[in-house]
């Protein structure tokens, strides 16, 4: 009898203590955030340009332009384009000033989208 | 028989009081965690609306951008055009009207190679001068890159 009522008293205790073995869990958020470090390039320096002097040679004028050039005391040398390959060169420098322009637009823009906010936060 | 049972039913009561005061106890533990849960859960929510919100401007960013790239690239076969009108315009031969008056178009070549020289620096990021922003007649933009020179200018 006395081993039955140990039992049941065991019993009882697991029975109301059941209920708080597992109980409810808590919940654990990690946010584990390192952003990368900003290049911080500062952008390239901007062209300086020399300029330089245009001479239209004619078969007419071709003596007085070179006499010109020696009285000056240059070279009375000139390196020569046709009209066309004038028209072709000027077209291939506008080319290379807009794709000049395109990647320091898109640099910028880069820098604009990825840079602001860190320096706004800064 | 009568004490035994006595004895048993007190410790049962005990352990009943006992078992209560633990479930109580769990109960509030229970409680506490769930407030917590509710909080953080809240804060995860805030959290998720934020990121929401940024995706929102970021993608708005994107096509502002790319709309400003666009509206660059119309720009430039503009101006490619302009210059190509310039050398062409009513069966113009550049060539013929260097011999005929070559004085006069060495010194808009010149002026032309000047203006281009400009635009190649203002496109690598050089500052613009007073006299660039300012310009708004056709005698005062530079006639290379007008966009260019001046971002506000309006051809007409």
């Amino acid at each position: 009898m006395y081993h039955i009522s140990k039992i049941l008293a065991i019993a009882l205790i697991v029975f109301l203590t059941g209920c708080s073995i597992g109980g409810e869990k808590k919940i654990k958020i990690f946010s584990i955030e390192k952003p990368r470090e900003n290049l911080n390039y500062p952008m390239p320096t901007a062209l300086e340009l020399e300029q330089i002097k245009w001479i239209i040679i004619t078969s007419e004028n071709a003596q007085e332009v070179f006499a010109k050039l020696e009285a000056a005391g240059i070279d009375p040398v000139l390196f020569g384009l046709t009209d066309k390959d004038f028209q072709i060169l000027a077209k291939n420098f506008a080319q290379i000033r807009q794709k000049l322009q395109e990647t320091t637009n898109l640099l910028e823009e880069y820098k604009k989208y990825y840079e602001t906010d860190d320096e706004n936060s800064n | 028989m009568f004490g035994q049972l006595r004895m048993i039913i007190t410790l049962i009561m005990i352990m009943g009081i006992a078992g209560a005061g633990m479930y109580v106890f769990k109960l509030r533990a229970d409680n506490a965690t769930l407030k917590a849960n509710q909080f953080k859960l809240e804060t995860a929510i805030t959290e998720q609306n934020k990121v929401l919100e940024q995706q929102k401007a970021d993608f708005e960013a994107i096509l502002e951008s790319n709309k400003k790239l666009n509206t660059l690239i119309q720009t430039f076969k503009k101006d490619l055009d302009d210059l190509d009108k310039r050398f062409t315009k009513k069966n113009r031969d550049v060539g013929k009207l260097a011999i005929d008056r070559t004085k006069a178009v060495e010194k808009v070549i010149n002026k032309g190679a000047k203006n281009a020289a400009r635009c190649l620096e203002l496109a690598s990021g050089a500052e613009h001068t007073e006299d660039e922003l300012k310009a708004t007649k056709k005698s005062e933009i530079n006639p290379e890159c007008p966009a260019l020179a001046n971002p506000s200018y309006v051809p007409y």
